[in-house]
């Protein structure tokens, strides 16, 4: 007590002396990458906002989409968000629970769900506002025809959607044993189910009778090579960019053993292109050698020389072929591979479709309306509309990642993954 | 004395009778467009976005010009297109929720409050036949409105907003995005019609009888008479779709 009774007066002193200054940097709010992040996606969700005004209040009228190209830059978006979301986690799930090598990895496990949920969101919103009637897209679960892919496709995609989100909460939050086991079973699961949806999604083409340059029994294939590679690549530049501890050996060892599974994955995939296109441009039939011919030399060929070819596959190649590349190389080289591949189904889905202006123009110029072009350049609504599912998935992968803070584990080793 | 032949359209109103004293089941409606007889006047598609209230963009039965040559040795030919109303569709599997069958008449129909509008048949119709309704109307919303004339905003809206009655059904148009707005759309062979007792918009149009409708299981009927002609042919038969669309050359 006679302590309590003589201190309290030097504090007091203290107090006077020191005026309000420690205190005040907690108060002043202090501007972070989360912020400016933050700041970003909801400005690009305002402005693609817009889009989804002009979507709802006067339906695709605002769309280049019409008759004679009924799917364009929102159905190309959605086959290429899938290839994304289901080859990383295919990918990562092959290396980590069923090859067991690069466990590491498995430090990523939260911010590949939440990166994969992310995609899924968004996804899920372009082929939703692709349809003429975006609120039955419920009739598929309750009348769905067996007979259609595009049936199969959307169950094989909601059932991932519940697979994927009971893994993220398992991983996020689940402590007991069963739990844990559960997740590992569902992650076994995810694999068989992800490669079906990749290959229904390629086949929702190849069955098409009225498109033949999508015909045929190559597009299943390839929807899953291109998944593989893009999805590798979004695997490796999420490791590269959020991994916590970049000193660490086995870290570097990692990246550059990726960096060479997706110089393969992209050799195998550049292969399977050029056999394709080969077999498009064989026969000679117009209908098939058109629409590649359009996608290599039309009005859009940057699209697929520069784009994908220039800084998606040659520039990548090149950081990547190096003996011991850099991690940050590495993750250049992923970056701009995921960054520029959008090219390709954008390729697969548009000339397809637009080469009926060629190959049928008596038909295309029989009669006249806004919904009877054969060509086809996304409107500013579709790209507003793509912002705001962009923007959209981003929020939701910044809001997992700052507020519930699903990161990279740090405090695992690579021994806890058996 | 050689008795007068009869109109093809009386012969035709004729067979549609018959046909309609069957059940549906026992029916299969034919349609064979005599290409010789066709001289592109394109009434029949008139008639049918008339009949069917078509907005912009949406067309059942476009009729396809082709010129065929080089001068001297030239000719324009007109191909009416439309819909096959194929015994093996490949619009319909496609269907994710089964919007769009073959009826028991074999007339491949829409249900416009099932359809999502994912516009999958659009692309799978390897004769390009269904387009796709986005509320489009022919009615410029910057017309002045002008009351007690036929033309006008108003007048002309009142028009576009007149109901169409496809499969039997009233189908106003608000100008709002219901269906069948936000719907593929074919033609059905104007089975509200030919439920009716009345031939196809397009069959009753035509100025040249190039066009016959009638019901092919009946062996008295003109089509009949017509589809086992050596000069019946049908599009794109290497598909194996089987039309019900025939063409004489």
């Amino acid at each position: 007590m006679a302590n309590k009774n003589t201190k309290p007066a030097p504090e007091a002193e203290k107090e006077q002396e020191v005026p309000q200054k420690p205190v005040a940097p907690r108060k002043t709010f202090k501007l972070t990458a989360a912020h400016v992040l933050w700041v970003i996606g909801i400005l690009a969700l305002l402005i693609g906002g817009i889009g989804m005004y002009q979507r709802f209040t006067e339906g695709l009228r605002p769309t280049a989409l019409g008759s004679f190209v009924p799917w364009g830059l929102w159905v190309a978006t959605y086959e290429y968000l899938v290839w994304l979301e289901i080859g990383s986690l295919v990918v990562f799930t092959l290396m980590v629970y069923v090859f067991k090598i690069n466990p590491i990895l498995h430090k990523m496990a939260l911010t590949l769900y939440l990166t994969a949920l992310a995609i899924l969101a968004m996804a899920l919103i372009l082929i939703g506002l692709d349809l003429g009637h975006p609120f039955r897209f419920w009739h598929v679960m309750v009348w769905p025809q067996w007979n259609s892919l595009l049936a199969w496709m959307i169950w094989a995609h909601m059932i991932y959607m519940v697979v994927l989100v009971g893994k993220l909460l398992i991983e996020a939050y689940g402590k007991s044993a069963g739990l844990k086991k559960l997740g590992v079973w569902l992650s076994y699961i995810s694999i068989p189910l992800g490669i079906a949806l990749v290959a229904i999604a390629g086949s929702v083409f190849s069955v098409v009778v009225g498109r033949p340059a999508w015909q045929g029994n190559g597009l299943p294939l390839y929807f899953l090579v291109s998944s593989l590679v893009v999805g590798t690549g979004l695997l490796t530049f999420l490791f590269v960019w959020f991994y916590p501890n970049k000193q660490e050996q086995e870290y570097i060892n990692t990246v550059r053993w990726m960096g060479k599974l997706l110089l393969g994955l992209l050799t195998v995939g550049l292969t399977a292109a050029a056999l394709g296109g080969m077999v498009l441009l064989y026969p000679g039939i117009p209908a098939q050698a058109e629409a590649l011919k359009t996608a290599l030399f039309g009005p859009l060929w940057w699209l697929y020389w520069v784009l994908h070819i220039g800084l998606g596959v040659i520039i990548p190649i090149l950081l990547l072929v190096a003996n011991t590349p850099s991690p940050k190389k590495v993750g250049v080289a992923a970056g701009l591979l995921i960054a520029t591949f959008i090219a390709v189904p954008i390729n697969i889905v548009v000339p397809a479709q637009t080469v009926i202006g060629i190959i049928e123009s008596d038909l295309v110029n029989s009669f006249f309306g806004p919904t009877l072009n054969a060509g086809y350049f996304p409107t500013s609504a579709e790209w507003l509309v793509t912002l705001f599912a962009l923007a959209f998935g981003f929020l939701v992968f910044l809001f997992g990642f700052t507020v519930l803070r699903l990161r990279p584990r740090v405090d695992e080793t690579s021994k806890e993954v058996k | 004395m050689a008795l007068e032949p009869k109109d093809v359209l009386v012969r035709m109103q004729e067979d549609l009778q018959r046909a309609l004293k069957k059940a549906p089941g026992e029916r299969r409606w034919v349609m064979v467009i005599d290409l010789r007889k066709c001289v592109g006047c394109h009434g029949c598609t008139i008639a049918c976005v008339a009949e069917n209230k078509l907005p912009p963009g949406v067309v059942y039965r476009p009729v396809v010009e082709k010129e065929i040559g080089s001068y001297p040795n030239v000719k324009r030919q007109f191909i009416p297109r439309p819909c096959m109303q194929c015994d093996e569709p490949p619009c319909v599997p496609v269907c994710p929720v089964n919007a769009t069958y073959a009826n028991e008449e074999g007339v491949v129909v829409m249900d416009y409050d099932r359809c999502i509008g994912c516009r999958y048949c659009l692309n799978a119709c390897p004769y390009s036949a269904r387009t796709t309704d986005f509320g489009y109307t022919y009615v410029d919303q910057s017309l002045p409105v002008m009351d007690g004339v036929l033309v006008g905003r108003e007048e002309s809206d009142d028009y576009e907003r007149a109901a169409n009655y496809e499969y039997g059904k009233e189908w106003e148009r608000s100008g709002g995005l219901q269906s069948p707005v936000g719907n593929a759309r074919k033609c059905h062979f104007c089975l509200h019609r030919v439920h009716e007792g009345e031939l196809p918009a397009c069959t009753t149009t035509c100025i040249g009888r190039a066009t016959i409708y009638g019901d092919a299981n009946d062996p008295d009927s003109l089509v009949s008479e017509l589809i086992t002609q050596s000069n019946a042919i049908r599009l794109r038969e290497e598909l194996g779709t089987k039309p019900k669309v025939y063409y004489l050359v």
